[in-house]
């Protein structure tokens, strides 16, 4: 029964009496009445929309689809640790800084004295002119050991340094593992584990976006397209303030011209991409305080497992050695490098000394070191800008 | 002869019928929301001087806050607050970097009291704080304050901090008290008196104090001649302040203060955050004050319209890509979004924290929108069915049959569920689905017997509900007269209903209507044992005869 009743033409006492009395319930207006109907009458009812609703759409459109880096940190193979000591780190960890220094020098109670010049500014400058001549032989170097490790093996051989992957591939090229693995400051509980994801998060100038294009299902895909872009956006964080969700936009950052843009062949086999290596690809790794810190990785490859909503896996590749360390000492301000016992000057001579690839077309030493990055995604819409507007505008 | 006759029929046809006589309400005091506090220092003190504050809430009356003001008091705890706030704005007001054009004149030394300069400051600001204009002697009296303060602390401008702090919470400066006086057009009948409908209109329109413009015409008497009074509400709706008026009226029937409070679980709608909680509310006031006040839109189109407004995180819900800030936007034709209750705002404040509930929308939308009032839910109710873990309700739709099973429950939820149930299609969190718990979701529902497929029915059957412009006149009436519209009103409400239609359903031409009607001036003589009616302000004047400069400009 329809007992819509309008101001007009209601008494607003007589319809309540009515709706208590036949005990359906009841409205009532701001003055008048409206006591509605359960019970719809005889109208044609108002059909559905012509056409399904529907919001979004599939994220994958057009053979394309694009993530937004959430996650990156240099894959460690850690062990538990007893009596703070772990199966690759059977020494401990490396010293830092501050512990270098007094080996070097002692404490100051002891009869030789320096001067300021001869050890303070001469360690400090160690470190901002980085030399591959042996370190005093005080001190000594904690690589990691084992043949366990993550990463790729990139170089398509096995060789006597190689690893092993936890899951059994043989010939895994990550040197730097050795060089880093037992250094606190990389490890699971070090600083620059939490500050690089942190900052990362926190600086929208900082994305890494990869698109992937000429996908047929993100299942299998014979030939894809990978492109690697620095994005400018925020992303869309979830509820607990600690997760991203998927569904976000980034605009492609071409402010710095296309030094942050590569491209990759590709395959999707299974659900997990796998991508040719590219010869240079230079990746957004900013720190704090307007930092614009970067990484050049040479024969940079992708293998994530991908869905609609994330991707996840490694980028590995030969990260250079000179930059990695510009990276460290113009990044990491020096109480990071002392609180996770870091020592610039001692990881150089030891990155260069395990340089595996890339080797220089004049000297032949090797410039890059192979590693690998463990990397998580989300989904996001990419907008690309004219790019031919924003070259011209970037270079005046 | 003919001709002219028709003309002056035309003319007369084209007033429409007289207002109707209604009974006068008595004038009100009202407590200024935190709003309207910041507004008018705002526009007082200018955007750089910085208040962050929040008073506390109002207690809704008749579907608005804005009626809870007239029953408020402040308490020596709330005090405290407004004594914060002030002594934060009044210190910005006159620091080194605001002084140079807060003030209007430099003392001759900043060290000592400059009584001269501290009357100019004075005359300035506390006209636009009382919303009048101060006689010679108040301003004087605040003038030797801040000279004493400045003499023993040597320093002018710590004498005009302390002394504005102490006006800003000065119970004038914070209550609006409306003041009447005989109204020489109607023998026997009491009008507002011209400041009380100078600031009647401009907390009406602008939500905040009356601006210099206003006062001078109060303090003129033109705003009491017809002729003044048009221009001046016509001028306020031209004004970008309107759109402040338009935000803050639309807010509070909304009742959108619901954001405050409002929280959902993450584990469940991992997408709600508080950022979204912002912008859906923004969204929709975006919305309303773009289709009425931009476009001149008629206002049901609201509840059918595809155009709104979209920022970075509420384009991540909708599954759309984005661009940086806010950006106008029109969903698809195929789009679920289609009026305001498809949007964020009211899917997701009317909601449990875990779930949708087809009751509280379709409450919220019969009383928030119709004017309707549907009761609260019996003391003793047994929720163990719609509570049981257990229980297997594959959709809300099957949860909500439980509330039919008892003739207690169905009275009601036979009200409110058919239209809730129409809005399945969005979760919680107002996020857009077609399944729930694996089984189809089925939106159909009725709202005063008009069946419909799925929620753009819905949206189509609320717009043709007359129901739904006559409940705005209603609460407009309410929030610019400051109380409920009593039930003898019915006929005024018929009026402006009528009128209101006739416009198109503009909303400016219903708040000019509303402010030239003749029952938004009059009001009631005090009843007995009551205070006296207040001698009129009208034609007072500075007894200087000369207007102070604008401070606060439109």
């Amino acid at each position: 029964m329809n007992r819509t009743v309008t101001r007009q033409s209601t008494n607003w006492l007589g319809a309540l009496g009515v709706g208590l009395a036949l005990g359906v319930g009841l409205s009532l207006g701001a003055f008048g009445v409206a006591v509605a109907a359960d019970a719809p009458k005889a109208a044609a009812p108002i059909p559905a929309s012509a056409v399904p609703l529907k919001e979004g759409g599939a994220r994958l459109q057009n053979g394309t689809i694009a993530y937004v880096m959430t996650h990156k940190f240099w894959a460690l193979y850690e062990t538990p640790a007893k009596d703070g000591k772990t199966a690759e780190c059977p020494t401990g960890m490396n010293d830092g800084p501050r512990e270098q220094f007094r080996t070097l020098y002692g404490d100051g109670k002891g009869p030789k004295k320096y001067t300021i010049v001869e050890a303070q500014l001469k360690r400090e400058g160690d470190l901002w002119h980085p030399s591959t001549t042996p370190e005093p032989p005080q001190l000594k170097f904690k690589e990691a050991q084992g043949k366990v490790s993550y990463g790729m093996n990139l170089d398509g051989k096995i060789g006597p340094n190689d690893f092993e992957s936890p899951d059994g591939v043989q010939g895994v090229d990550n040197q730097l593992y050795r060089a880093i693995g037992c250094i606190g400051n990389y490890r699971t509980m070090g600083t620059i584990n939490h500050f690089e994801d942190l900052f990362m998060n926190s600086y929208n100038d900082a994305r890494i976006v990869i698109e992937l294009t000429h996908v047929k299902s993100l299942e299998n895909s014979d030939d894809v397209t990978a492109n690697i872009y620095r994005g400018s956006d925020r992303m869309v964080a979830d509820s607990t303030g600690e997760g991203y969700l998927p569904g976000g936009t980034q605009h492609v950052d071409l402010r710095w011209g296309k030094q942050f843009v590569s491209h990759a062949k590709g395959k999707i086999v299974n659900g997990v991409l796998t991508t040719d290596p590219i010869d240079r690809a230079e990746l957004p790794w900013g720190s704090t305080f307007g930092t614009h810190g970067y990484h050049v990785f040479r024969g940079l490859r992708l293998q994530l497992k991908l869905t609609d909503g994330t991707a996840k896996g490694m980028l590995a590749g030969y990260v250079d050695t000179d930059a990695f360390i510009h990276h460290l000492n113009t990044s990491w301000s020096t109480h990071h490098h002392s609180y996770g016992q870091l020592s610039s000057q001692s990881l150089y001579r030891e990155m260069s000394r395990l340089a595996d690839g890339y080797p220089d077309a004049k000297t032949g030493k090797n410039t890059a070191i192979s590693s690998a990055v463990n990397v998580e995604f989300v989904q996001v819409y990419l907008v690309k800008p004219d790019e031919k507007k924003q070259l011209t505008a970037s270079s005046k | 002869m003919a001709a002219l006759v028709t003309v002056l029929a035309l003319a007369a046809c084209s007033k429409g019928p007289k207002e109707p006589e209604a009974p006068p309400a008595t004038p009100h005091l009202r407590l200024m929301t935190t709003e309207q506090y910041l507004n008018t220092l705002g526009y007082i003190f200018g955007p750089s001087v910085t208040m962050e504050m929040k008073f506390a809430p109002l207690q809704r009356d008749g579907g608005l806050l804005a009626n809870g003001a007239a029953v408020a008091g402040v308490t020596g705890a709330q005090l405290e607050q407004y004594e914060r706030a002030a002594a934060v704005i009044s210190a910005q007001a006159v620091d080194e970097s605001h002084r140079g054009y807060l003030v209007p004149c430099k003392p001759a030394d900043e060290k000592a009291a400059d009584k001269a300069c501290a009357t100019q400051f004075f005359t300035r600001v506390g006209r636009l704080l009382h919303r009048r204009s101060m006689k010679n002697a108040e301003v004087a009296a605040y003038a030797d304050r801040a000279s004493d303060a400045a003499t023993k602390l040597t320093d002018f401008y710590a004498g005009l901090n302390l002394t504005l702090a102490s006006m800003l919470i000065e119970p004038e400066v914070l209550f609006i008290v409306e003041k009447a006086e005989p109204d020489p057009n109607n023998a026997g009948k009491m009008r507002l008196d011209a400041h009380s409908l100078a600031s009647r209109l401009s907390f009406f329109l602008w939500n905040a104090a009356p601006d210099d413009t206003l006062l001078n015409a109060a303090e003129n008497g033109s705003l009491q001649t017809k002729k003044g009074l048009e221009q001046q509400v016509n001028a306020m709706l031209a004004s970008p302040r309107l759109e402040t008026g338009i935000r803050a009226f639309f807010d509070d029937m909304f009742q959108f203060d619901a954001f405050d409070s409002l929280s959902k679980d993450p584990t469940v709608y991992p997408f709600y955050t508080g950022s979204i909680g912002t912008d859906a509310r923004e969204q929709t006031l975006r919305t309303v004050v773009d289709q009425l006040v931009h476009k001149n839109g008629d206002y049901r189109d609201l509840f059918t319209s595809r155009s709104t407004f979209i920022s970075p995180s509420l384009a991540a819900l909708y599954g759309i890509p984005a661009s940086p800030g806010w950006q106008p936007y029109e969903f698809p034709a195929d789009s679920p979004r289609q009026g305001l209750l498809t949007q964020v705002s009211f899917l997701a404040t009317h909601s449990h924290p875990g779930r949708s509930s087809p009751t509280r929308r379709g409450k919220a939308l019969r009383e928030i929108l119709l004017c309707q009032v549907v009761p609260n839910p019996p003391a003793n109710v047994d929720f163990s069915a719609l509570n049981n873990p257990k229980s297997e309700y594959p959709t809300q739709r099957d949860r909500v049959k439980v509330h039919l099973q008892n003739p207690v429950c169905a009275g009601c939820h036979r009200i409110t569920d058919p239209t809730g149930l129409a809005l399945e299609n969005f979760d919680g969190a107002g996020r857009f689905r077609t399944e729930e718990n694996g089984h189809h979701i089925d939106a159909s529902g009725n709202l005063d017997g008009k069946m419909f497929a799925d929620v753009t029915g819905l949206a189509k059957t609320l717009h043709d509900n007359p129901g739904l412009p006559n409940c705005l006149v209603n609460r407009l009436f309410s929030y610019g007269t400051g109380a409920v519209v009593p039930p003898k009103n019915r006929e005024l409400l018929q009026y402006f209903d009528t009128r209101f239609s006739e416009s198109g359903y503009k909303v400016p031409e219903l708040l000019r209507t509303l402010a030239l009607s003749h029952t938004f001036q009059e009001v009631r003589a005090p009843s007995k044992g009551a205070a006296p009616a207040q001698q009129t302000q009208s034609t007072a004047s500075n007894d200087s005869g000369r207007a102070p400069a604008p401070l606060a400009t439109r």
